[in-house]
Formats: C-alpha cells, sequence, structure tokens
C-alpha cells in the first residue's frame, strides 16, 4: 500500500512538474554542433550503427533514436550522458571502437534529427560531456527529412488488431 | 501465405475433398473444443500427446516419448505444412501445443493460434508496444513462447505485462504489468504455469535492473509473490555486496524459464549476470546473481541456491535451463539437477544435498578455472579492471547462451548447443541513467584460439561426464536441441537446415531443406491423431548479431524474416 501511495505521489508530482518541462522545451533549444559534424554523422551512422538501430533511427533491435519516446522527459536524457554513453558502449559488437570524432559527429546527426539546430560553433568533446541540456524531441523544429520514411517493418505485415483491451 | 503440400496423389484429393464436405460439420466441433490444461495435465506433460509448455514438461529436459518418427524412417520426413510470418527480426519461440491449437510469438510480441494439421490461422493479437521506445531490451526484440493453464493462454510482454487471452478465441481475458516499460525491465521469456500460478521473469541485468521471478494468479493476475535474485540490506545474502545503494541495481535478471519438481515442490529458477557488468565496482560474491535458486514456489521463498559462478565480471548469466533428471556416477544414484552453464562448465548438481556432483567443461572455459571443495573459483588474470585489458574465454555469449539443451533419459545423454568464442575485455567508466545500459566495460568477441568452427553440437554421457559425440559447424549453433525416443536429436542451424541427428551417434540422419531463414529457434514435436509432427520457427536474429564482434562477420549473410515449419512421416 506504502508503494501505490508513493508511486501516486510521484505522479503528482510528475503531472505538477510537466507544465514547467513543456515551458523549457518551448524556449528555442540551443545550436551545439555544425552542419558539417551532423553530416559526417549521418554517414558514420549508416555504416557503423543502422544495421541495430534502423537506417532512419526507427529503431530496430536497438531502441529508435528519434522522435518523442526516445527524447522525452520522461527519460530525461541530457547530452552529456548521450554522448558519454555512445562513446563507452556503442556500437555494441564493438563498444568504444570509433573515434573521439566519430562520436561526436554521431550526437550532432542524433541532435539534428531530434530537432536541434546547426549552428557556426562545432561540438567539442569538452561541451558534450559537460552539457547538462536535456534531450527532448523537438516536433516543431525537426526538419523534414529528405528521405521519405517508412515506419512499417520490412517484412509482410501481419493484419492483426492493435487492441489490449480486454 | 499458407502453402500446403498435399501427400497424396491427385486421384486422392478429389476423394479428400468429398471427406472433407461430408466431414465439415466435425471440423466445427474441432473449432469450439480446446482441451483445458489442468494441473494434472502439466504435471504429466512429458507424455501429453502435444507440447504444452516450453520445454515441453516440468523437468525442462525437452524430450518426448514419441517414437513414430525414429533414426529408421526420418529420413522421410516432408513438410506438413508451413505459414510465412514475415518480421526480419529473431524468431526465439517454442510452438506450443494442446489438442489441435499450436501456438506461437514473434518479435514484438505478435500471437498467433494455428491448427496444429491444417495451419489455418485461427487467431492473432498484437501487444500494443506504440509509446514503448525498447530502449532497455537488449538482444532483439524477441519473445520465446506462450504458456497455457486452464483455457487460457499467456504470454509476457517487452512492456512488462503478463497477458492472458482466451485460448480459442484470442480475447484478451486480463493484462497485469509488473513493472514500467523502459526503466530498465523487459520481458522475452516463456511464461511457467504452476499450481494455479503465472510464473515470470524480468530481464535487465545490462540496464542497471534489481531483476525478480514473480508469481500472479492464472485466473486473475493478482500478484501471489514477487522475489528477487538480489537481496535487499538484511536479507540472506545481502553480505555479499558493498554496502550502499549498488544492489538497487545488482541485475540478476530472471529472464529464462525455470523448471519445478513436484516431488520435493521446489521451483528451479537462474539468476544471472549482477550489474553494472565490471565486477570491481561491486565486491562480493554478488548473490544469487549467476546463481541457480530453489524457489518455494507458493511463497516464492529462497529454499537453497549453488552460484556457478562468483563476483562475475564477464555476463556469465546463469539463466540456462537447471534441467531435473536423476543419474548414476560412480555407482551412486543422484536426483539432479543438469545445467550448461554460459561460462562454459556443465554443472551436474544433487537436488538431495545441493552440492556439486560434477562439473566438466564443455567449452573452452579459462574464466571460471576450476573448483574447489565442489565451488567453482574464477582466474584473477582473467579479471579485467579500468586500467587491464583481458583475453578470456568463453566471450560473454556463453559457451552456450540460453539455446536449450535436451536430457535424453533413454541414451543417459544431454545434447549441449555449443559457440567457440572467447573476448578481449577491459573496464570502463559508468553511470546509472534509467533507459541506458549500465555495463562498465568494454569489449570484443573473437574466435577461441583453440577451435577453428563458430560452433558445436555436443552429446556428453550423464553417467561418466565424457563427452560421446560432437558435431562441430563453422557457424555458431544458435538453437536448441530436442530429443525423442525415436534416437533422434533435432536442432537447427544458422544456415537454415533443421536436422535430426543419431542420438548414439551424432550421425545426421536427416538435413531439412534449407528453410527461409537461419534457426535460433528450439524445435518441438508433437501427436495429433496418430501422426507426430515435429516443428519449428524459422528466423534469425537474436544476440549474435548485435553483440557478436568478429562472429557477426560468419552470420552477417543469414537471410531475415520468420516462418513456421511443421513435418511429418509422408502417409
Amino acid at each position: 500500500m506504502a508503494g501505490r501511495l508513493l508511486q501516486a505521489f510521484l505522479s503528482a508530482a510528475l503531472l505538477a512538474a510537466l507544465p514547467v518541462q513543456r515551458g523549457k522545451a518551448a524556449s528555442p533549444p540551443p545550436a551545439l554542433y555544425t552542419q558539417s559534424q551532423a553530416r559526417q554523422g549521418a554517414s558514420t551512422f549508416e555504416g557503423k550503427c543502422a544495421s541495430c538501430h534502423g537506417h532512419h533511427l526507427e529503431g530496430g533491435v536497438g531502441p529508435a533514436l528519434e522522435g518523442p519516446v526516445f527524447a522525452s522527459a520522461k527519460s530525461g536524457f541530457t547530452i552529456q550522458q548521450i554522448y558519454e554513453f555512445l562513446s563507452v558502449e556503442m556500437p555494441a559488437y564493438a563498444p568504444g571502437s570509433l573515434s573521439r570524432t566519430q562520436y561526436l559527429d554521431i550526437t550532432a546527426f542524433l541532435l539534428q534529427q531530434n530537432g536541434y539546430p546547426a549552428g557556426s560553433r562545432a561540438l567539442t568533446d569538452r561541451i558534450a560531456s559537460a552539457s547538462t541540456v536535456p534531450l527532448l524531441f523537438q516536433a516543431a523544429l525537426k526538419a523534414p527529412a529528405k528521405v521519405a520514411k517508412s515506419r512499417a517493418h520490412a517484412g509482410r505485415p501481419l493484419d492483426m488488431p492493435k487492441t489490449n483491451a480486454p | 501465405m499458407t502453402r500446403f503440400q498435399p501427400f497424396l496423389p491427385r486421384r486422392s484429393l478429389w476423394r479428400l475433398a468429398l471427406w472433407a464436405l461430408l466431414l465439415a460439420p466435425l471440423a466445427g466441433a474441432f473449432a469450439a473444443g480446446y482441451p483445458a490444461v489442468t494441473n494434472a495435465r502439466l504435471a504429466h506433460a512429458a507424455t501429453d500427446n502435444g507440447w504444452l509448455m516450453f520445454l515441453r514438461d516440468y523437468t525442462g529436459d525437452s524430450y518426448a516419448p514419441f517414437r513414430q518418427i525414429n533414426s529408421r524412417n526420418v529420413a522421410d520426413l516432408k513438410l506438413a505444412w508451413d505459414y510465412d510470418i514475415g518480421m526480419k527480426r529473431g524468431f526465439e519461440a517454442s510452438p506450443i501445443v494442446n489438442g489441435r491449437y499450436l501456438f506461437v510469438t514473434t518479435p514484438k510480441d505478435h500471437l498467433l493460434a494455428f491448427d496444429a494439421v491444417t495451419g489455418k490461422v485461427l487467431w492473432t493479437y498484437q501487444e500494443n508496444l506504440t509509446g514503448v521506445g525498447l530502449k532497455t531490451v537488449c538482444c532483439d526484440v524477441v519473445n520465446r513462447g506462450v504458456a497455457l493453464y486452464g483455457n487460457n493462454v499467456y504470454m509476457a510482454t517487452l512492456d512488462n505485462y503478463v497477458v492472458a487471452l482466451d485460448a480459442k478465441t484470442g480475447k484478451v481475458v486480463w493484462r497485469r504489468q509488473i513493472k514500467p516499460a523502459d526503466v530498465g525491465y523487459a520481458m522475452t521469456l516463456a511464461p511457467l504455469t504452476v499450481q494455479g500460478m503465472v510464473i515470470v521473469g524480468t530481464s535487465g541485468g545490462e540496464y542497471g535492473a534489481r531483476d525478480f521471478v514473480v508469481a500472479l494468479d492464472a485466473k486473475t493476475g493478482r500478484e501471489i509473490w514477487r522475489q528477487y535474485t538480489v537481496p535487499s540490506p538484511g536479507q540472506p545474502g545481502s553480505d555479499t555486496w558493498p554496502k550502499g545503494g549498488i544492489y538497487q541495481h545488482g541485475g540478476g535478471s530472471a529472464w529464462l524459464t525455470g523448471t519445478f519438481d513436484p516431488a520435493s515442490d521446489t521451483l528451479f529458477w537462474g539468476g544471472g549476470n549482477p550489474g553494472p557488468w565490471l565486477a570491481t565496482l561491486r565486491p562480493g560474491k554478488n548473490l544469487f546473481t549467476d546463481s541457480l535458486q530453489a524457489f518455494d514456489p507458493r511463497t516464492g521463498k529462497r529454499k537453497w541456491y549453488y552460484q556457478y559462478t562468483p563476483h562475475d565480471s564477464w555476463d556469465y548469466d546463469g539463466v540456462n535451463t537447471p534441467m531435473i533428471t536423476s543419474l548414476t556416477y560412480h555407482g551412486r544414484r543422484y536426483q539432479a539437477i543438469v545445467h550448461a552453464d554460459r561460462n562454459g562448465w556443465l554443472y551436474v548438481i544433487d537436488r538431495d544435498t545441493h552440492k556439486l556432483i560434477y562439473a566438466v567443461p564443455f567449452a573452452h572455459t579459462m574464466s571460471v578455472a576450476g573448483f574447489r571443495d565442489g565451488l567453482p573459483y574464477t582466474d584473477d588474470a582473467a579479471r579485467p579492471t579500468i586500467k587491464k585489458q583481458i583475453f578470456t574465454c568463453p566471450s560473454f555469449l556463453g559457451g552456450k547462451n540460453w539455446w536449450p539443451a535436451s536430457v535424453d533419459p533413454a541414451t543417459h545423454m544431454v545434447y549441449v548447443p555449443t559457440i567457440h568464442t572467447c573476448m578481449t575485455m577491459k573496464g570502463a567508466p559508468t553511470f546509472y541513467k534509467p533507459g541506458l545500459a549500465y555495463l562498465g566495460e568494454t569489449f570484443k568477441v573473437v574466435h577461441d584460439p583453440n577451435d577453428s568452427n563458430w560452433g558445436a553440437l555436443q552429446a556428453f554421457d550423464l553417467d561418466t561426464g565424457k563427452r560421446v559425440w560432437d558435431h562441430e559447424s563453422a557457424r555458431p549453433w544458435d538453437d536448441g536441441a530436442m530429443s525423442t525416443a525415436g534416437g533422434l536429436v533435432f536442432s537447427g542451424t544458422e544456415g537454415g537446415h533443421l536436422l535430426a541427428f543419431d542420438a548414439h551417434t551424432g550421425a545426421v540422419l536427416w538435413r531439412s531443406p534449407k528453410l527461409s531463414s537461419g534457426i535460433i529457434a528450439p524445435p518441438v514435436t508433437y501427436r495429433v491423431d496418430g501422426t507426430q509432427y515435429v516443428a519449428i520457427l524459422a528466423g534469425y536474429g537474436g544476440a549474435t548479431p548485435i553483440w557478436g564482434g568478429e562472429m557477426v562477420k560468419a552470420v552477417a549473410d543469414v537471410p531475415r524474416g520468420g516462418h513456421l515449419y511443421v513435418f511429418s512421416l509422408k502417409r
């Protein structure tokens, strides 16, 4: 019962906090990387990451890396956390095997794909390692993808109801 | 698309069509008839005509007493029916069969019910994973199948629901979430039904979870007990962890289905690797990670344990099936647990004294170097630190991963799927953040320098601990084994062939046509109306192509896509 009370309290606290977070997200996100980094990151991502995370970051055997479910207030990821995590533990088949530059480029690409704008200053190891900027999907700022996205899995889809309701 | 491969000549087909018309009302009667799965039927699942649970029966031995398909006629095995599911992810489910109902699950928690004889789809269900990030699912978005009880079928999901559905209609009876999604926990296992309870365990040893086994009321979904595999301060075993809060992210995932011994009323369940992976961050033995745990099934109280790998730094989950059997070793009869561990040792443990009877390596073992007084000891030289990179065997994928071994009571042998891998490993900085992995190590899977092949299926005589046969494979062996009274062992290859071996000699007696994809789902067998069938899902994926390091190249050309195949003898 105590657990449920705590859960209810936490849920209420979370709801109360939501408007604040929305308020924060509404302020324009900072420009933390250059277009050239994101372009390079897209290429590295395709070669090293897409086999698990999908060619359009839509997820596969690994999670989707763009969108409101991945970069959510609930997840609460900061740029520093994502950068440090991926530069130590990714790619799963050879963690830490990419260069510092490649990890920065991929981080820039993830920022771009989650709606963060490019700027004139490059993302550096020092900036990324200390950045407390939250990673929150910026739907309004997300540039339309150059390639039409297909979210359907590659296999023949089963025609099945998507309901879980008893 | 379902393709039927009729065994009859065209003339007979006309006759068959006429019979079909006459018998149509009876077919309707079948649709209504679902034989209820009772405690008594589950207790005698070994001799049931169906395949009522994950590894056939509570012993987990994946052995069926059927002999219609046997070593003399297996060469005549032909396709009875098949079904193209699609979905280019890993298919790891055992088909579960009750009467004429056959159930399979797919990646991302779809469930399909078939007529086990004709392959007709009876109903389908899809877990709604919209809004689920699948951030803390380590090794492909797989599911290993269903459990049955009463008139229900049960599935555990990636977003931590246990779902009960009406077996005849697929209608949801109840759903219960045992933990929120995306914060370290997920479920991929087939549930186990015991005495009116649905028992499941959580995955999450890579994501800072503190894992547990949980029993729900099969009728309502109400939680009956929950037992953590990592103790909290003050509980038994807590003195094997550092003080402070690290136990809260201590792993010990319970991600593979356990077994049940009705005679001693004991539930056996494995505990997975401790978290984070780097052992220097959590001094102590870290109970009950990498351990066999014996629980009271009514309360979840831990009766006893045996730790396979103390203070693990290599991700050697101890979740592989604890198979229940009896054997004679050095002239003495034992009631035993047989378990082929990730660390490369085959453990044979006395269920009466809870002590090791013997252990033999089935793969290249360096990390666990040997045994003293029946307990394993590890090699300090194989332990990575932040500053030290080590080379050890087997790799974290194990001498064997989850693919079920099989114990054949007729040959007294255990058939062990094996991979020949080693690895480099080094400590790395880490931090706990819900939704991200919590490892503290970097690593790379490399070839075993002692073996030119990536995999094998091996047979060991349980009465001697000696290897009897060894079928080596250039590719990793990523499929479970199933043995039968027909003197056969079935197992599939990554190349996409289901093989039947002579259980005594290991000779390949039958090789299926090349299936649509590589096989990582265990084979099963069942009987309907006097005909024995063998069923298998093809559909490559799972852990190997994600984490496999150098081994990834060996499987890069394996085509993807799920497909169910059912074989029987031509009549």
